[in-house]
């Protein structure tokens, strides 16, 4: 395909500036090198209290790598991260006080049976709850009589997430939550996640799944070789759209200056244009009328079409992410 | 610094083994008493004389093993003793980081509100108190068994020497005597405290390496087989300095040179119940008392939980494979 890109402008999407909401998690300068490998590179990111926070990326992005500095799991090679006024390195008891943590890849005590299993977290934690641990698993359908080693994937995993949203906790850490669970269950788990968004406290949900990012999350980050890639809130990508039109070829698509902020990118192959808007369609519906474009298609700009575009950009320009980020927010046209 | 549910938990996971260990060690002390009482003193001598070249090999001289007292001693140093204890010290040792590591399980009790110091010394706490328990229990065996059994000694016919001649004439042609007696009556249990300390000092050095060890690594396979790779290194050391003279210095190089439960409790016999409990020489081989050998190993092992500490606070943690 022969993209070419007639014009870029600067769009609704955030850079890593600080929120106005307080900081529940915030990172500056972290890095994390095993070798000649950068698994965190320099990354700045400020989570607020109080939403839920997407974490995206693709395998070996430092999603995780992330998540378990923030735990104390690991020890940044530079930078820090501090959760609630509190950094991990200094004070990781502090820290886990704080926060209730579910593993991408759960593994709990085989010789334990599901209700001990519960009984030991909700011990351990300071606000933990085993009557809420067993609501939780009460509503994700778990048989607890069972000992951890006769269980499946899947209800490890529920047994799992009853042990970890017993806890109230202010900051709940989700690394894959509704792996190897089925539908019915997972949303169970995404209305638990929003409860406890409801409850004031701090979500930081990572996932694969665009699809569930969208529903639950208020903001999202894209991370890509240990980089901030691209930060971006739900509600103003629920406004952005993409239109696909045909359009004769000697036709040039001029945005009106007064339109320009709202316009993320304008891009051509042939006879075919492809709009993507910064923001509500609305004021834009006259200057597209006035295009004259055919067999026009309007498609809500999902996440996958972020997810895609942050590698896209990435791939184009040799892994340059900031290269990504200024052909996402746009910096002047082309054409 | 230790916390009670990781404690509970900890004690749970281990409450098999130590029971298993305990059976072994308890049945195996009382049942090794009373074949001791088997074994005809006079009879034994006799055999043991003809062996009196290798006696550089035994822990303690052979005279030592001609009283009741330093037979049962030897049960510090039967192999299946060593092994419930290095069993039990090696288990938990390597248990402790790489084998949650292993796992995945430590990444989800981590995450609690507990430090790593903390999960260290949780574990310390059930594998030390675990290892009080075996050899405290070993100590019931010995004490039941010397409790339980009679020992019947041929008593030699009277006799009378000739002056000025090694010739013995016997007073009477009647057959020698067999007396009974409880063993309780020439051999007291409390004469094996120093042993039984001496055991715990051994399994606690041990127990302290493995933990040393599994605080390093990922995998509990290969902790455990380090600290055996060592444990026999370290026995082969101890065999060849015990083989031949002129290899005499490679004992300062094991720590089963510091092992010495049976000359210890020869000292009882010897000089009274407070005798191996010194610090320093009196008659024993060295400056050192003989209390100062089970303290080094004390020493090293805590030498090692330090270390060991130290080491799982500022290492990174692994993501379950």
């Amino acid at each position: 395909m022969d993209d070419t890109l007639l014009l870029t402008k600067p769009a609704a999407i955030e850079s890593a500036t600080r929120p106005a909401k307080p900081v529940a998690v915030q990172a500056i300068g972290l890095s994390k090198r095993y070798g000649d490998f950068d698994a965190l590179a320099d990354l700045d990111l400020s989570i607020p209290a109080g939403e839920v926070f997407g974490l995206l990326g693709p395998n070996g992005a430092g999603k995780t790598t992330f998540i378990r500095t923030m735990l104390g799991f690991i020890f940044p090679t530079a930078g820090s991260v501090v959760l609630m006024g509190l950094d991990p390195v200094i004070d990781p008891v502090g820290v886990r006080k704080l926060v209730s943590y579910l593993p991408g890849d759960v593994r709990l005590p085989r010789e334990m049976r599901g209700t001990s299993v519960l009984k030991f977290f909700s011990d351990m934690q300071k606000d933990g709850d085993l009557n809420r641990s067993l609501e939780v698993a009460d509503r994700l359908e778990l048989d607890l009589r069972r000992f951890v080693g006769f269980m499946s994937t899947g209800m490890r995993q529920k047994l799992a997430i009853a042990a970890v949203m017993g806890s109230r906790a202010p900051i709940l850490i989700l690394d894959e939550p509704t792996a190897n669970l089925d539908p019915t269950v997972r949303g169970n788990v995404l209305a638990m996640v929003e409860e406890a968004r409801d409850e004031g406290r701090t979500v930081i949900f990572s996932s694969h799944v665009l699809s569930e990012i969208e529903d639950v999350c208020d903001s999202v980050a894209f991370l890509r070789r240990g980089r901030l890639a691209l930060r971006q809130t739900l509600a103003s990508l629920k406004q952005r759209h993409r239109i696909v039109a045909r359009l004769d070829a000697e036709k040039s698509v001029d945005v009106p200056r007064e339109l320009a902020s709202m316009v993320q990118s304008v891009t051509r192959d042939g006879d075919r244009v492809t709009i993507d808007t910064a923001s509500d369609l609305a004021p834009l519906l006259s200057w597209l009328r006035s295009l004259q474009l055919q067999q026009m298609r309007v498609e809500a700009f999902g996440l996958r079409a972020v997810y895609d575009s942050v590698h896209r950009g990435v791939k184009d320009t040799s892994g340059d992410v900031d290269a990504t980020k200024s052909n996402m927010n746009g910096s002047g046209a082309t054409k | 610094m230790i916390h009670y549910v990781l404690v509970r938990k900890y004690a749970s996971q281990a409450s098999v083994l130590w029971a298993s260990c305990a059976l072994a060690l308890f049945a195996f002390a009382w049942v090794r008493v009373w074949v001791t009482s088997l074994l005809d003193l006079g009879q034994f001598s006799t055999i043991l004389e003809q062996f009196r070249d290798f006696e550089r090999f035994a822990p303690v001289p052979f005279d030592v093993l001609f009283t009741q007292t330093g037979r049962v001693g030897m049960t510090f140093d039967e192999p299946l003793v060593i092994l419930c204890v290095i069993v039990w010290a090696i288990s938990r040792g390597s248990d402790v980081v790489s084998g949650e590591l292993g796992r995945g399980t430590l990444e989800m009790i981590l995450a609690q509100a507990i430090s790593r110091t903390t999960l260290l010394l949780s574990n310390a706490f059930v594998s030390i108190a675990g290892l009080i328990g075996l050899v405290l229990v070993l100590w019931a065996g010995i004490a039941a068994g010397i409790a339980t059994t009679t020992v019947t000694e041929t008593v030699p016919p009277p006799s009378i020497r000739i002056p000025f001649t090694a010739i013995e004439f016997p007073l009477t042609n009647d057959a020698p005597e067999k007396v009974s007696f409880p063993m309780s009556d020439e051999v007291q249990w409390e004469s094996f405290a120093s042993g039984v300390f001496s055991l715990f000092a051994f399994g606690f050095f041990v127990l302290a390496l493995a933990t040393l060890l599994s605080s390093l690594d990922r995998y509990r396979w290969r902790t455990i087989g380090v600290v055996l790779a060592i444990y026999i290194l370290q026995f082969v050391i101890y065999g060849l300095g015990k083989a031949a003279e002129r290899l005499d210095w490679l004992q300062a190089f094991s720590f089963f040179n510091l092992y010495r439960p049976q000359k210890q409790i020869s000292m009882v016999t010897a000089n009274g119940p407070w005798a191996p409990w010194r610090w320093t020489g009196g008659d024993y081989e060295s400056w050192f008392g003989p209390m100062v050998y089970p303290l080094i190993l004390i020493v090293g092992g805590i030498a090692f939980y330090a270390a060991a500490v130290v080491i799982f606070r500022r290492r990174d943690l692994p993501a379950p494979l």
